[in-house]
């Protein structure tokens, strides 16, 4: 049996690429550490051009250790506009090297947390966020629950698109194009499904 | 055993069912009627997503309405639209998540996620994400997360209005032959056909209960 859609939405969103590397084998705790060690180091300042250019080489070598080395590519290719977005303005207001190294650390950060969730299963890494907040149980906090709840938020993402995807093509179908319209039932649709998505939980036994 | 005993629904005011009484203990039951007839009310009725306003509902003793946890091991509910019952962004994920807290060791879950997925054709896409499965193997993939629980009854309600003829088919066989105790809402007559006893509603009264042939043919002539 062959799988459906191509998934160019899952490419986008970094879920997890099976795969045998180093980075896939190593567990899911030592990556988030990791990834809090790489982004504290590129956040330190001033700017240190040897500690950031030494941390790009190490997220990008990771990638090619992985072969990963495409979604590198798309996720870069995604995230040009917010970029230049992040670039421009400081570029007017503060000296270049500034501007530059503000904006690589964004890089090197961002790529580095998809290069975990690329090589991590998601219930890996639920299981480690679940693990972390336990010590915020007595405040009444539910780990499981709060596990649950992102494990559903990265699960709805492509839900929600493929309505909006919907919405946009009923509209184009009409040759009608109005802000209202599109988002007045691209917010029906959500609230349905989520109410939708707590029949099924229930139906699973989640809210024992 | 399934046991209905003057059971009314009421929404807002609104009767959705009235007075239905039925004692199910046939293996493939068939509810059909037209769209707001109250049969998935009914089949909600079955594992307490809905509550009688009147009557009682029993699952081998239980009442779903206050025993929902000993109701919900036995009964499993797979939906119309397989998108609403996916939780976990990936295949194998999301079967494994239906076993979570039932006391059972990681590579236990493994193993019991992997057998039914082999079972059912999904094995090769264990780690690829839910959205990208085509409309039939999600609901495949609803199935599996439901069955890999082992309950003793399925409740399916409409699965499958949003599939194809070759995946309605195939999901049509796959339920046809599960060793559960299988209670199919549907619109599709050949697949009613094929249960052992249908239960026919109208206007949320059932009309008949009985002999699939019989309730489909005055389905056919008196609803259509």
């Amino acid at each position: 049996m062959k799988a459906g859609r191509g998934g160019r939405l899952s490419r986008l969103t970094g879920l997890y690429v099976p795969g045998r590397s180093i980075l896939h084998r190593a567990p899911a705790s030592v990556k988030v550490v990791g990834l809090l060690c790489v982004t504290l180091a590129a956040s330190v300042p001033p700017p240190n051009w040897w500690l950031l250019c030494s941390l790009g080489g190490l997220v990008l070598g990771m990638f090619l250790v992985t072969r990963l080395a495409g979604r590198l590519v798309i996720q870069l290719w995604a995230m040009r506009w917010m970029l230049v977005v992040v670039l421009i303005p400081q570029l007017v207001f503060l000296a270049w090297p500034v501007a530059v190294a503000t904006t690589g650390r964004i890089v090197i950060a961002i790529t580095a947390a998809s290069l975990v969730t690329l090589t991590t299963r998601t219930s890996e890494l639920l299981s480690v966020f679940e693990r972390a907040l336990m010590p915020l149980r007595w405040m009444g906090v539910n780990p499981v629950r709060v596990s649950l709840v992102l494990a559903m938020t990265i699960r709805t993402v492509p839900v929600i698109a493929d309505r909006a995807e919907q919405v946009r093509e009923a509209q184009q179908a009409r040759g009608r194009y109005s802000l209202r319209a599109f988002v007045v039932p691209l917010l029906v649709g959500s609230i349905r499904h989520a109410d939708e998505l707590a029949d099924a939980l229930a139906a699973r036994g989640v809210e024992d | 055993m399934i046991d209905i005993r003057s059971v009314s629904v009421e929404r807002d005011g609104k009767p959705i069912l009235a007075e239905v009484t039925a004692q199910l203990d046939q293996r493939r039951i068939a509810v059909i009627g037209a769209n707001g007839s109250g049969k998935s009310t009914f089949a909600r009725l079955l594992n307490g997503l809905a509550s009688p306003t009147v009557g009682t509902v029993t699952i081998d003793g239980f009442d779903p309405s206050r025993q929902a946890r000993e109701v919900r091991a036995r009964v499993g509910f797979v939906f119309t639209n397989p998108d609403a019952q996916i939780v976990m962004p990936t295949v194998g994920e999301d079967v494994a998540f239906s076993l979570r807290g039932k006391g059972l060791t990681r590579s236990e879950i493994n193993a019991r996620t992997s057998e039914v997925l082999h079972e059912y054709g999904l094995a090769d896409f264990v780690d690829l994400p839910a959205h990208d499965l085509s409309g039939g193997q999600k609901q495949l993939l609803a199935l599996c997360s439901v069955l890999v629980a082992r309950p003793s009854i399925l409740v399916a309600d409409e699965p499958t209005t949003l599939l194809d003829a070759r995946n309605t088919r195939l999901v049509a066989d796959i339920l046809m032959d599960l060793p559960q105790q299988l209670v199919v809402v549907t619109h599709d007559l050949a697949l009613a056909a094929r249960c052992d006893v249908a239960l026919l509603f109208d206007g949320g009264r059932l009309l008949q209960h009985g002999d699939p042939a019989a309730a489909i043919d005055r389905y056919e002539r008196e609803l259509v």
